[in-house]
């Protein structure tokens, strides 16, 4: 069922698929490397030309940074409409791909030596790192557990409130007694109540996991699954479907952790991306302006 | 899914109200930008310098170097005087102060560091050789989105290759194939690709020595071999050449090593079959003294057997003043052993040159040589220095010209002293009454039988008297007739101890003519002061016989000519007579016959001539006297001075002889060819195919353009290869030659004698004994996947060198 479920994400409504893969993202990732490929290439041949190569790709790299900034600005004003929005997203995240490399050929591809270049060199691996995963949760959480961008993060604890108070009566509740037989019955409900008290209790008032969230294993909530079904073997039928919706219950409030901590993260990675781009182009103003003062031979 | 599809559809409106997270990120984003100024702005003022800016490390070599001025120039030493930098200027400032330490020519932001000449006639060539060329299409973009015509033409930067701040251990001289191609007209992909061919590599001029390798391996070698069996020759290549010195340079073994075997007689002369073997510097020229005296030049003493010519070194010598560089080329057209047409003019330039020679030969007896080339200057250089004076005269002893001067002109001191442009009269170089001719008395004395007291010439010990000095032991002679009245009032003056040769003359028989040092010329002429003890004192001056100058004596050859008349024996001409020669004992003493000439290291000692007139004093020093019958120029065979009849000569003493190599340097500047020049006729002297020293024989002479000539004693050096686009070090190569060597590379060419081409001054035509190596050759190795093949390798961009100068350390002084 869930594996079904994360397919059915991962294709999408409109997804159209191509041998396994989606067209789209080939031909954005294609296009990417094409326009990467292409700088390289023209900064090969700048530098052949006996110019310093370092100032065609540190121009390309400062006006691919403005475009990023401009969307940032554009966003924070609401200049652009909710369909400009998206596409200029789309366009954020593939030029900022295209930047790193344009970054790392005009670091030549080595690391820094000085104070003020580490500074340069660390504020844009943040930016590119943060970027890059923030547009991996994007997609991982679209892709691969069906998330779609309008998954309202605020909404998680209500949610969680609710299916807590729903295991609960469930639990609680006393079934009517049985007169077909007077047997004496075995304790399913004790044992329903153990399992409770022993397992979900602590499970369900708060967000659980997150570290096996965080790293994408699903190993805690599946040993509480299994701790269901391993009793829902030794009950009676009205026990078994009573079990199976806690079951399906505790599936959902382990999806709603897992939302929470990717919810998280996605807000949490802008904290970092968008501050350290404050900051870099403070750096990269004085960069440029350090260059210049003392610049020397061809460019 | 299903829970959290519906925990999406959840409405908006039921969710609790969270504060913004915008804003607040925004403002942790501004708190962090603020933040960074901050903090820069606190490195700024905190730090000492602006070191902190720096994009990297400087390499190791520039590591020293703390301000940033040193390299930008429009940094300034200021916190914030690096933003000036920011406004337009020079952009070769910068490079300007690289140049500080790395010393370049001018022509240093050209590219190649090369002419602007030399890049033209480059690039001419190579364009036709583009035309034929595949040029990669990395290249052609290259070209066409990047081209580097216009930057090369405002001139290179240093920054432009050489790119700093990249680590101590970058190697800033590092340039790619792709860089060095995109200037280059020919544009291609690889050395063992579309380079071109080359192209009569790697002559581009001939060899400074001239020598056939195809000569003697296959003549003069295995002649020799044959000769003298016992002989080291050369065995292999490396017997002569060797490329320890330098890894750029195949030098060619010294002299010593090599040559020396077979030519070392050449230079000193040994071999010398015909022709003096030495180099006449210094001669009293031969003259028509007859023809001087008709017309009443006053030139005083004169021998007139000279057939000794004018040299050009003592032409350069004379010349060295405007007033002699005129006498010189007056002289043109004049010849000195024949003035019986010469009209006035000549005769007054002739006798201005007899004056100017004697008061050279004073000059350097009174002087040093010192003095007299000190002022020499030759093409406009600077002045001589002692060292330079030294070898222009290769020490030439004092005792040489004092010999060669009491035996030639025994009253120089007294003509200088008062010599005829001392008043108005004798500036003309005229007598108004004409001298008689000596060869009456000549043939009067012929008659007598016994001439020796009108021997004059006295040969003095020239160490032992001062020839200036009048009460000296030194015998004086008479004066010669035409004798300026002047000196003869002079000599009567110094005269007053009566000189030697007076006493002399006293003890001659009475009726023997005596030397009379008056003038018999007629009314000018005063008696002579010390002819009172003569017997020939009453005669009277206008009878030829009695006119006792001593240019009625026999000169040395005619006294020669009369021995060898007497013995029968074909007369000599070149024999000059030693000091103790006396003709009148030459009869009685065949065996004391004069030597021809006087050695430099011991001039023969003069004996008086009374010891003619005492035959047994003569016979005790006959039998204790040193055999004086050796040839002097053959004494002289290791090389040095010598004085053979009027002129003195220098016999090369070897190889690097500093006399001929300092001759050529001084005077190749001037002698150009075709040049008239006294200067150039040295040059051509010592450069002749049969000139003393045999310089030219293997040191080829260059014509440079508008400098004259240059003989290549230099040899091939490091520092001569500067210029040259490609290099090559022979000595990594050595091992991967097998059992061809050398000729794997260097293909003998046996048809290509290269002598003929040292006929003329181009060194750049020339035929080679090697034929050109080929690129094939070097691409057996250097090629992709093998030995490297980048255009450094081979080819040099700074091709007229950087050179750091040396420190300015000061001389520490209390």
């Amino acid at each position: 069922m869930a594996v079904q479920r994360t397919i059915e994400g991962a294709a999408g409504p409109s997804g159209l698929r191509i041998s396994g893969f989606r067209l789209k993202p080939l031909a954005r990732a294609a296009a990417i490397a094409a326009i990467s490929g292409l700088l390289f290439a023209c900064v090969w041949l700048y530098g052949s030309g006996l110019r310093d190569a370092r100032y065609l790709d540190g121009w390309l790299l400062a006006i691919g940074m403005s475009f990023q900034v401009y969307f940032h600005i554009a966003l924070k004003t609401a200049q652009l409409s909710p369909k400009a929005v998206v596409r200029w997203r789309t366009f954020h995240i593939s030029l900022g791909y295209v930047l790193i490399a344009a970054f790392l050929s005009h670091a030549n591809f080595t690391l820094p030596d000085t104070a003020l270049e580490w500074a340069l060199w660390t504020g844009f691996i943040f930016i590119a790192l943060s970027g890059a995963f923030g547009t991996y949760l994007s997609w991982s959480l679209k892709a691969r557990h069906g998330m779609s961008a309008g998954f309202n993060f605020d909404r998680i604890p209500i949610r969680r409130e609710e299916i807590a108070q729903t295991i609960h009566a469930a639990v609680t509740k006393t079934p009517s007694p049985s007169t077909d037989l007077p047997l004496p019955a075995l304790p399913y409900d004790v044992w329903i109540l153990d399992l409770y008290a022993n397992h979900l209790r602590d499970f369900l008032p708060a967000p659980r996991h997150f570290t096996a969230h965080l790293v994408g294993s699903r190993s805690p909530a599946q040993r509480l699954l299994n701790e269901i079904d391993t009793l829902s073997r030794f009950v009676d039928t009205p026990r078994q479907e009573k079990l199976a919706a806690i079951k399906d219950l505790v599936i959902e409030k382990d999806r709603l952790d897992f939302a929470h901590v990717y919810l998280l993260l996605t807000k949490g990675w802008l904290y970092v991306h968008v501050p350290v781009t404050y900051a870099l182009i403070v750096l990269s103003v004085l960069h440029i302006v350090v260059v210049y003062a003392y610049a020397s031979g061809a460019w | 899914m299903r829970g959290l599809k519906n925990v999406a559809s959840l409405p908006r409106t039921k969710a609790v109200k969270q504060p913004p997270s915008g804003p607040s990120r925004d403002h942790i984003a501004r708190q962090l930008a603020l933040l960074t100024i901050g903090c820069l702005t606190a490195i700024f003022l905190v730090s000492s310098g602006t070191q902190f800016l720096m994009p990297g490390p400087l390499t190791s070599a520039h590591s020293s170097i703390e301000s940033c001025s040193s390299c930008h120039a429009r940094a300034g030493t200021g916190k914030f005087s690096w933003v000036a930098g920011l406004a337009a200027s020079n952009p070769h400032d910068d490079s300007k102060a690289c140049l500080t330490c790395h010393v370049m020519p001018d022509t240093a932001f050209n590219a190649h560091g090369a002419s602007p000449a030399i890049l033209q006639q480059s690039t001419t060539r190579l364009v036709k050789i583009a035309a034929e060329t595949y040029q990669p299409l990395s290249a052609q973009a290259q070209e066409a989105a990047f081209p580097t015509h216009d930057m090369v033409a405002a001139g290179l930067q240093c920054a432009t290759c050489h790119q700093e701040h990249q680590g101590a251990n970058f190697n800033l001289k590092e340039i790619s194939n792709e860089q060095c191609r995109s200037c280059h007209a020919v544009k291609f992909d690889s050395f063992d690709g579309a380079h071109p061919v080359f192209e009569s590599y790697p002559f581009k001029r001939r060899t400074r020595i001239i020598f056939d390798h195809a000569g003697h391996f296959g003549k003069h070698y295995p002649e020799l071999a044959k000769k003298e069996p016992g002989k080291t020759l050369p065995a292999t290549c490396s017997t002569c050449h060797d490329s320890s010195a330098s890894r750029t340079v195949m030098a060619v073994a010294p002299f010593e090593k090599t040559c020396s075997t077979c030519h070392l007689d050449q230079i000193t002369g040994k071999e010398r079959a015909s022709g003096p073997k030495g180099i006449a510097f210094l001669s009293l020229p031969g003259i028509d003294v007859q023809s001087l005296r008709k017309k009443g030049a006053q030139i005083g003493e004169w021998p007139e057997d000279s057939e000794a010519a004018l040299t050009p070194f003592m032409k350069v010598m004379i010349g060295r003043s405007s007033s002699g560089a005129a006498l010189i080329q007056s002289l043109q057209g004049v010849t000195l052993q024949d003035l019986s047409a010469a009209n006035d003019e000549q005769i007054k330039t002739v006798t201005s040159l007899v004056w100017e020679i004697k008061k050279l030969f004073h000059a350097m007896m009174s002087g040093k040589a010192s003095d007299i080339l000190a002022n020499l200057t030759i093409g406009g250089s600077t002045k001589l220095s002692p060292g330079t004076i030294a070898d222009l005269t290769a020490n030439l002893p004092r005792d040489v010209i004092a010999s060669a001067q009491q035996q030639w002109l025994p009253n120089l001191a007294k003509e200088i002293a008062a010599r005829p442009d001392t008043g108005e009269r004798q500036r003309s170089g005229w007598n108004t009454h004409p001298v008689n001719h000596k060869s009456a008395v000549l043939a009067f004395m012929r008659s007598q039988p016994a001439v020796a007291h009108l021997r004059p010439l006295q040969f003095a010990q020239a160490g032992g008297n001062n020839f200036s000095d009048g009460d000296t032991a030194m015998p004086r002679r008479p004066l010669p007739s035409g004798t300026p009245r002047s000196i003869e009032q002079l000599d009567q003056e110094i005269g007053a101890t009566p000189p030697p040769s007076a006493k002399i003359k006293s003890s001659a028989p009475p009726e023997e003519p005596a030397p009379n040092a008056s003038n018999a010329t007629g009314s000018d002429a005063a008696p002579s002061g010390d002819t009172g003890t003569s017997p020939t004192t009453a005669a009277s001056p206008s009878d030829p016989a009695n006119q006792t100058d001593e240019l009625l004596a026999p000169t040395e050859a005619e006294l020669r000519e009369i021995k060898a008349r007497e013995k029968g024996a074909p007369p000599q001409k070149t024999a000059a007579p030693a000091a103790t020669e006396n003709p009148a004992s030459s009869d009685e003493k065949p065996a004391a016959t004069p030597p021809s000439a006087t050695a430099t290291a011991a001039p023969p000692s003069s004996s008086a001539p009374t010891t003619a007139s005492n035959p047994d004093q003569t016979t005790a020093q006959t039998e204790n006297a040193v055999d004086n019958s050796f040839d002097a120029e053959s004494w002289a065979d290791t090389g040095g001075w010598y004085r053979q009849d009027h002129a003195i000569f220098y016999r090369p003493a070897g190889h690097k002889d500093k006399f001929l190599a300092s001759w050529l340097l001084l005077t190749s500047p001037v002698a150009a060819k075709g040049a008239t020049g006294a200067e150039a006729a040295v040059f051509e002297q010592l450069i002749a195919k049969d000139a003393q020293g045999s310089c030219t024989k293997c040191h080829s002479v260059d014509d440079i353009a508008g400098q004259g000539r240059a003989v290549n004693f230099t040899p091939l050096s490091a520092k001569s290869k500067a210029g040259q686009f490609t290099r090559f070090a022979h000595e990594p190569h050595f091992g991967l030659m097998g059992d061809r060597g050398c000729s794997g590379c260097h293909e003998m060419q046996k048809n290509t004698p290269p002598i003929k081409t040292y006929e003329q001054g181009d060194p750049k035509i020339f035929a080679s004994n090697f034929g050109a190596v080929k690129k094939e050759v070097c691409q057996t190795c250097h090629a992709t996947n093998a030995a490297r093949q980048d255009c450094t390798l081979c080819h040099a961009y700074h091709v007229n060198g950087v050179s750091t100068p040396i420190m300015k350390t000061k001389i520490p002084t209390p």
